[in-house]
């Protein structure tokens, strides 16, 4: 039996069961087991731990940024934040397609890579790129890739819950992830300009376009300024930032600029919080499940066999870079994000890594996963929004997909670039 | 039951999630909101709203995963049954979906005598509310979502599509 259930565990996970039932059940399996009869009454510890969800003030961060997102995907932001990057970018050769990287950056920043930019940011920039002449994979793979691009740069979903589940500073990981952020976005950009050498842009700087760019987003500009001011400022605790965030892009859209109407409010809600409940369940019940590792000692004995195998940090951080990849091309990054690091910090801390750097580090190898074959989500939600083949979404993803390993070996190898700032 | 019914239950249901999601998210966007107002021009704050808070993440979180499951937007793998032909692909989501059932049932249950415990011993929260109020949320939420993976079973098994 003790290795039978897991084993149908997995296979029912594979075959599509939802993964906070599996999770639920190896910690239901886990407890029972715990006592030679049988521990019935053990069980009671799963609903307990989901409990605890009630006890982190930091996860009210969570459902108020979701929410602020989706709202402002639906707005007419995606659009004036395109425009004002190209104001700024679009006259350099291959600009467009650098204006396509930010603005997907800060679009993902603050949707939480959830397939929401490709959606909402790719209608937009898939045909701009076609009409300026872009060749259609490079065109494909760009917006395919940009989709998880700003993973690293606060306020991201992601960061906010590894920060939760390593119990580390949240704002330190804010601060972490701009340089590596910014090396992911500056190799990508490199590329681009690189591979459109030839494509001169028709556009021309204008300071005039740029004032009237700016003009027009003058509601969205200060967004960023609100978070990250006003959390480094000492002003807002990151969930305080999260309720100000949410109640701005709220009476901005709905009652300034008009966009979202109201009768739009029951749907976006609908959508953001089902995304919200989708991640708590998952993090609920693998705070059972981790607590039941942790009683069996499993991550203290994950660090004795490892480090019998291993000595030192580098090779470590060689095998950990390719058990995240195998591990994000299975799992998304939220139930990566709780089940597997419970298990790996302490054993990178055993190997004098700096459970910020990890963070970094882990959801840089994560972001990967998203355009890595065969089931990356960007690939489908790239193949779905655009009516492609996924064999063609795969092949036109193929070449940023390894500028992006380049760049998380780069992040990985070099603490300094995440840890300058702290 | 005539199907028409059985469809404006559908719709009364669905609609019931989506007022209970907006009233959830709004009084805490409401709370949180009020709260920084309180502290940062009236120098002050209520004591409770912090609690409440983190109560109605616990609550909004178990509404949305109750909505997911209707909508069966769970966070899944599912690497394997788009390589099997119908049938089969019908045998694995029957069985997928019965072992959810089960697993929320189980986890329901347990739920249940967890609130139970408290009710007797009269814990409270925010300095006297009863603590079982607010952790039933854990049985029914539960209890729900095992009710949708048990009907998408049985449809399922016998060849009905759902909404």
């Amino acid at each position: 039996m003790d290795l039978i259930v897991p084993i149908v565990l997995i296979v029912l996970a594979l075959f599509g069961a939802p993964l906070f039932a599996v999770i639920a059940a190896s910690a239901l399996w886990g407890f029972y087991r715990s006592t030679d009869e049988g521990a019935w009454e053990l069980l009671q510890i799963v609903p307990v731990e989901v409990y605890r969800i009630a006890e982190m003030p930091i996860l009210l961060a969570i459902p108020l940024f979701t929410f602020a997102g989706y709202l402002l995907s639906e707005s007419g932001a995606p659009r004036r934040l395109v425009r004002l990057s190209n104001a700024l970018l679009g006259w350099l050769p291959g600009g467009l397609s650098v204006v396509a990287l930010a603005a997907c950056a800060f679009f993902t920043a603050f949707t939480g890579a959830s397939g929401v930019t490709i959606i909402a940011l790719g209608a937009i920039l898939y045909p701009a790129l076609q009409q300026a002449k872009y060749d259609d994979n490079f065109s494909l793979g760009l917006i395919t890739t940009s989709g998880s691009l700003g993973l690293l740069f606060a306020p991201s979903l992601p960061l906010i819950l590894y920060g939760i589940v390593a119990e580390v500073s949240i704002d330190q990981l804010f601060l972490a992830g701009i340089f590596p952020g910014l090396v992911m976005l500056l190799m990508l950009s490199l590329y681009s300009f690189w591979h459109n050498r030839h494509l001169r842009s028709s556009n021309r700087f204008s300071w005039r376009e740029v004032v009237a760019a700016v003009n027009e987003a003058k509601w969205e500009i200060p967004l960023p300024i609100i978070v990250l001011g006003g959390i480094y400022s000492g002003y807002f605790a990151v969930s305080e930032a999260a309720a100000v965030t949410a109640v701005y892009v709220l009476v901005i859209d709905l009652f300034v600029l008009r966009e979202v109407r109201l009768s739009q409010l029951p749907q976006i809600v609908r959508e953001s919080m089902l995304l919200v409940g989708g991640i708590l369940i998952i993090l609920g019940v693998s705070l059972a499940s981790t607590n039941y590792m942790i009683d069996a000692e499993i991550p203290s004995r994950l660090f004795e066999f490892v480090s019998q195998k291993i000595d030192s940090p580098l090779t470590f951080l060689l095998l950990l870079n390719i058990f995240l990849l195998v591990l994000g091309a299975i799992l998304d990054i939220f139930s990566a994000i709780v089940l597997v690091v419970p298990l790996i910090l302490p054993v990178a801390m055993g190997f004098d890594i700096h459970p910020v750097h990890l963070g970094i580090i882990f959801l840089a190898n994560m972001q990967l996963g998203y355009v890595t074959p065969p089931v990356g989500l960007n690939l489908f939600i790239a193949s779905y929004r655009f009516d492609e083949s996924i064999m063609k979404i795969y092949a036109s993803t193929l070449p940023f997909l390894l500028i992006l390993l380049l760049s998380v070996l780069i992040i990985t190898y070099w603490p300094t670039l995440s840890l300058a700032l702290l | 039951m005539s199907s028409s019914l059985l469809k404006r239950l559908e719709q009364v249901s669905r609609l019931t999630e989506n007022a209970v999601l907006i009233l959830l998210l709004l009084s805490m966007i409401v709370l949180a909101a009020g709260q920084i107002i309180l502290r940062n021009v009236f120098d002050t704050g209520i004591i409770w709203t912090d609690e409440l808070l983190r109560i109605l993440v616990l609550w909004l979180g178990l509404a949305g995963a109750v909505v997911a499951s209707r909508d069966r937007r769970h966070i899944k793998i599912d690497v394997l049954s788009r390589f099997l032909n119908d049938s089969w692909q019908r045998i694995a989501g029957v069985v997928t979906c019965v072992f959810t059932a089960f697993v929320c049932a189980l986890v329901a249950w347990h739920a249940g005598v967890f609130v139970s415990g408290t009710f007797q011993f009269g814990d409270t929260v925010m300095g006297g509310a009863p603590a079982w109020i607010f952790q039933s949320i854990l049985p029914i939420g539960f209890g729900l979502i095992a009710y949708r993976y048990l009907v998408y079973g049985l449809a399922t098994l016998l060849g009905k599509e759902l909404g």
